[in-house]
Formats: structure tokens, sequence, C-alpha cells
């Protein structure tokens, strides 16, 4: 790593990394002028850049992530959510606790499946709505379901771009996802729910009068297309399935994702322009350019320095590799955005696995993917979800300071990557 | 015609008066919009009635315009609590620019140069001295089309 490459690719993706962080610049701008310039240096080639597996854009996380946005795109025009989310509040009869568990429980199975983002735009109008008829402050509730987005997201391979790209890295399926992360996500979910019963206590007061007031909610009417909804819970379904069935169809999820998409377009009567505009086509860009300048650092062998160093750190010690990856990346990712993040740490988090004779189904991904997706709930801008709830708050006159939710949300994170830690050790060490 | 001859004593309101007045005081003369004072009574902005609209629908609605079909319509009816206990000034848009302003002199094109430009349903009429503005009057769009058609040839 002497060569004046590998020190100027460093000096580029620092700069660019702090440009995404300040956010002074947009955050695609900054990532695709770090690229610009990685391949101006001569840090990394077109060859590399476009077409190399390991060192060049993942496609395979482009198109999942296009595929998925334009599925959810038609289905957030179903008033699917809405209906839930109200028919799950009635049920609780306008019980404080209860509603909040059961709006804990929604964010969290449908973060499990939609991004974060998108749950959190979707849940968190509706509870303002009923925090209203409630008279009770919307804050709790929209914390509450922040940190359930980031904890059910921790679940799927599609629940969070960080697992997409984890996925991609380490060869990961659907199935590994559901199988390693998901019991966890359901146990800290439950957890969740508990640690809000502590820590909202004072706030979730019941009043008989204005439970009533929310029973006369017509969720029905929520639902605007009947047929729509239909056709995109259909869609959805069979991409999960597809997602699911990799073993026997060997199908790439992205490949299965741009299918649903394309068949959701197809059978109903949305427009492909109008589908096409719900994708966040600045997140794209985004990915790849951070694909471009993480490829650089890869093709100058910066990389492979970094992930030697750190295994000598550890001292040849497995547990210690997860355990500082688990709680450096909850660290990091309570501070920095958990995307850029992840996408640097999977090319080492795959060298160490690589050096510990683990190139298949590694428990370092599940430490990584844990770290990254609950280190997003430490700080009020530890994920984008969160920005967006805080966001919403504002514009809706219960605003939500930075310290408000962060008071809330390093608890909370202390406490699930605690108990990931201990499920880790049991996991794959203590009964492996 | 110029513009003092086009200018009519128009109902206006004061940055701190209540909303909820501004709101009837609208409905009551079917106005598209108010001129807004300042405290020093200079024109400070046009409120136009589809803000005032803005401001009864809940922002959670505009956030998620599914939710307006949810709401039962008893509570829909209760809408105009929520300008209870606001303030004209809280209900103009940050962006809010000064009201359009035209000089005495102006001429009918000027006046409609200065409403299309501005998209605004009102042109205040203002006469600047030293002392500052000296409100003559407002002229509303229809008002002005009302002018212009007059001059215009029969379709037939």
């Amino acid at each position: 790593m002497s060569d004046w490459h590998s020190w100027a690719a460093i000096a580029v993706f620092v700069v660019a990394y702090a440009a995404i962080i300040s956010e002074r610049v947009h955050r695609t701008a900054a990532a695709l002028a770090g690229a610009a310039v990685m391949l101006t240096i001569g840090a990394t080639d077109d060859t590399s850049a476009f077409f190399d597996e390991r060192s060049g854009i993942d496609w395979n996380v482009v198109f999942l992530l296009l595929g998925m946005m334009a599925i959810v795109g038609v289905l957030r025009q179903t008033g699917l959510f809405e209906y839930l989310a109200i028919w799950a509040v009635k049920r609780a009869r306008g019980k404080p606790f209860r509603v909040m568990t059961m709006l804990i429980v929604i964010t969290a199975f449908a973060s499990a499946l939609l991004d974060n983002v998108t749950t959190v735009l979707l849940v968190a109008p509706v509870t303002l709505l009923v925090c209203e008829r409630l008279a009770l402050p919307a804050a709790p509730f929209l914390i509450a379901e922040v940190l359930a987005s980031n904890i059910g997201g921790t679940a799927t391979l599609v629940g969070d771009p960080p697992n997409i790209i984890i996925a991609s890295r380490g060869g990961l399926t659907f199935n590994d996802f559901l199988v390693h992360l998901a019991p966890i996500a359901v146990v800290l979910t439950a957890v969740l729910v508990v640690l809000c019963r502590m820590m909202f206590r004072k706030a979730l007061v019941y009043d008989e009068d204005r439970a009533g007031e929310v029973m006369a909610l017509e969720e029905r009417e929520a639902i605007r297309d009947h047929r729509l909804l239909y056709q995109g819970l259909a869609v959805l379904a069979l991409v999960v399935f597809g997602f699911v069935a990799h073993p026997v169809l060997h199908y790439a999820p992205s490949v299965v994702a741009l299918l649903g998409a394309g068949l959701l377009i197809a059978i109903s009567k949305v427009e492909t322009g109008e589908a096409l505009k719900e994708v966040e086509w600045p997140t794209l860009a985004f990915f790849a350019g951070l694909f471009i300048m993480v490829g650089s650092l890869i093709e100058t062998g910066v990389i492979g320095e970094i992930s030697r160093a750190l295994a000598d750190a550890t001292g040849g010690s497995e547990l210690g590799a997860v355990m500082l990856l688990l709680f450096g990346s909850a660290v990091l990712s309570g501070v920095v955005d958990n995307i850029p993040y992840v996408a640097t740490m999977a090319p080492i988090t795959a060298d160490l696995a690589h050096g510990f004779g683990g190139d298949g189904v590694h428990v370092l991904w599940w430490a990584l993917a844990l770290g990254a997706d609950l280190g997003g709930n430490a700080t009020a801008i530890g994920a984008s979800a969160n920005v967006v709830v805080l966001g919403i708050a504002e514009r809706n006159r219960q605003p939500i300071s930075f310290w408000q939710f962060t008071r809330y949300g390093l608890v909370v994170t202390a406490v699930t990557v605690a108990l990931s830690a201990g499920y880790l050790w049991l996991r794959y060490f203590a009964l492996s | 015609m110029r513009a003092r001859d086009l200018a009519v004593e128009y109902e206006s309101v004061r940055v701190d008066d209540g909303a909820l007045e501004a709101a009837r005081l609208m409905a009551e003369h079917q106005l598209p919009g108010l001129l807004v004072l300042d405290r020093d009574g200079e024109p400070k902005a046009i409120l136009p009635a589809s803000q005032v609209i803005k401001a009864l629908v809940p922002a959670y609605v505009i956030e998620d315009p599914a939710l307006a079909a949810v709401i039962d319509e008893k509570h829909a009816d209760r809408l105009c609590d929520a300008l209870r206990g606001r303030r004209v000034g809280d209900l103009l848009s940050d962006k809010a620019a000064r009201p359009p302003i035209a000089a005495p002199d102006d001429t009918a094109l000027e006046v409609a140069a200065l409403m299309a430009q501005a998209r605004s349903p009102l042109v205040a009429v203002a006469d600047r001295d030293k002392a500052g503005l000296n409100l003559l009057g407002v002229i509303t769009a229809s008002q002005l089309l009302h002018r212009l058609l007059g001059h215009a040839e029969p379709h037939e």
C-alpha cells in the first residue's frame, strides 16, 4: 500500500465520506464526485467499476432496490397500510399501551418486507391522527415506531438496505436471513414493547371518552382501489415466494424483485412511467457511486490492509472479531449513515470471514448486520427513518428534539445490541 | 383607465388578527383573498382563500391524503377548530412574498402583468412617498377582467 494511488484513494474516500456525513452536499453528488475522482486518478478503471463483481458496482443491490421501490410505490397507492393501522388501533379499543404495541408490531412486520423509510412514511401520519383522537402526545408513539422499523428491518434480506449489501457481498440468501436474523428480530421487537411500556408509562393515559373517538374512524374508506390491492398483495406474495424458493428456483433476489415489479405493472392499470416515478433514482446513483469508491479501495489494496490490521487486532479470536464488529458497527452506525458504512465494511468482513476459514454463511455477517441495523436507533440521525419521522413530527407541530429521541434511542440500542451479543455468542460459539 | 380608477376599498386584516375572524370575513364577503397589513399598516402579503383552506386540513392528511377518507363526517365538520388560537400571520407561508403593488398611474395592462407575474388574485394600489406607502385600494382579478372584457368585441 505504498504507491501513491492508495494514498490518493484514501484521501478521496475520506473527503467524500466527510461530505456525505456533513450533509452540506447532497449525498448522491458527494458519492458520484468521489467515484469520478477515483476513475480520473486511476484508482480504479471502467472495467472494474462496471463489470467486476468484487470491486465494481453491485448491480444485484441496485436492481433489487429498483424492483422493490417500484413494487412498494404501487402498494402505497392502495391504502392497505392505513387500513391495517386503523383496524389494529380499533381492535386495541383505544387503550394507549395496546395501541402502541399494535403499531410497533405492524411497523416491525412491515419493515421486514418494505424499506424502513416507506414504512414510517405510511405509519406516522396515521399515528398522528390516532394520537389527536386520543388526546395523547404523538412523540412516544412516533419514537417507538422508528425504533421498531429499524429492529424489524433487521429480520430479512430486503428489510434494510445494509442487509441487501451484506447479502450480495456475502453470498447470503433470503432464507439465511430468515434463519439467522429473523428469530432475534422477533425477540428484540418483544423487548422493545416492554421497554416502551417502561419508558413511556407516564404518557400512556387512557381516557374512555377519547377512545370512542378512535372507534369512529372508517378504516375501510382508506382502501381506494380494491383491485389494485389484490394485485399488489398477490405480487408481493409471489416475490416473497421467489425469495424463499431460491434453493429450488435459483433466481437472484434482484431478478425476483424486477420480475415482480414488471408483473405488477403489466397486470395493473398503473402506467410504467407512474411506477418508475416512485423509484428513488438519486439513491440508486448514490449506491453506484459508493460501490465505485469502495471498489477503488479494494483495487488499490487498502481494504486488504485494513482487514489484516483488524484480524491482527482481534489476535485471531473469532469471538473477539464478532464482538468488535457488532459493537463497533453499532457505535458508528449511530453517528454515520449505515449504508456507506456497510458498503465499506462488507469487503473487510468478507476478508475476515475468509481468514477464519468460513466463506459461506459466517457469523461475522450477522454481527455486521445486527450492529449496523440496530445502531441506527442510537441517535436521531442514525438512520434515514429517524430523520424522516422527526420531519413529519415537526410539520405536524409535535416536534421531537434530537435529545428527546436520542435518550430513548440509546437505551433501546444498548439493550438490543447487548442481547444480540448474547444471541451471537450463545448460538454460534457456546452451542455450536 | 389607470390603476387609481380601478382601485376599490377592500377588506384587509393585520398580521396579529385572529385567523378564524379572517376566514369568516372571507366567507361572508365571498372574497378570493385578503390583503394582510403589517403592524405599521403597510401591505405585507396577500392571504389567498386556498391558503386558509390548507390550514384547515390536518398536516397528517397532507402527508398521506388517503387519511382524508377515514375521517368521519362529524370530525370533518369541525375542521375550522384548527384556526382557533391562531393568528393571520401563522397562516402566511414562510415564502409569502410582499403583495404585488401597482402605482396609481399604472395602466390596466401593467396591473394585469403584475397580477399574472405574482399569480395573485389581488393587486394593491399604493402611493409611495417619504413616509412610506399610502394604500389607495385594491384591484381584484374579477374586477380587472370585468373592465377588460368591457372593451372586448362580442364573439358573434
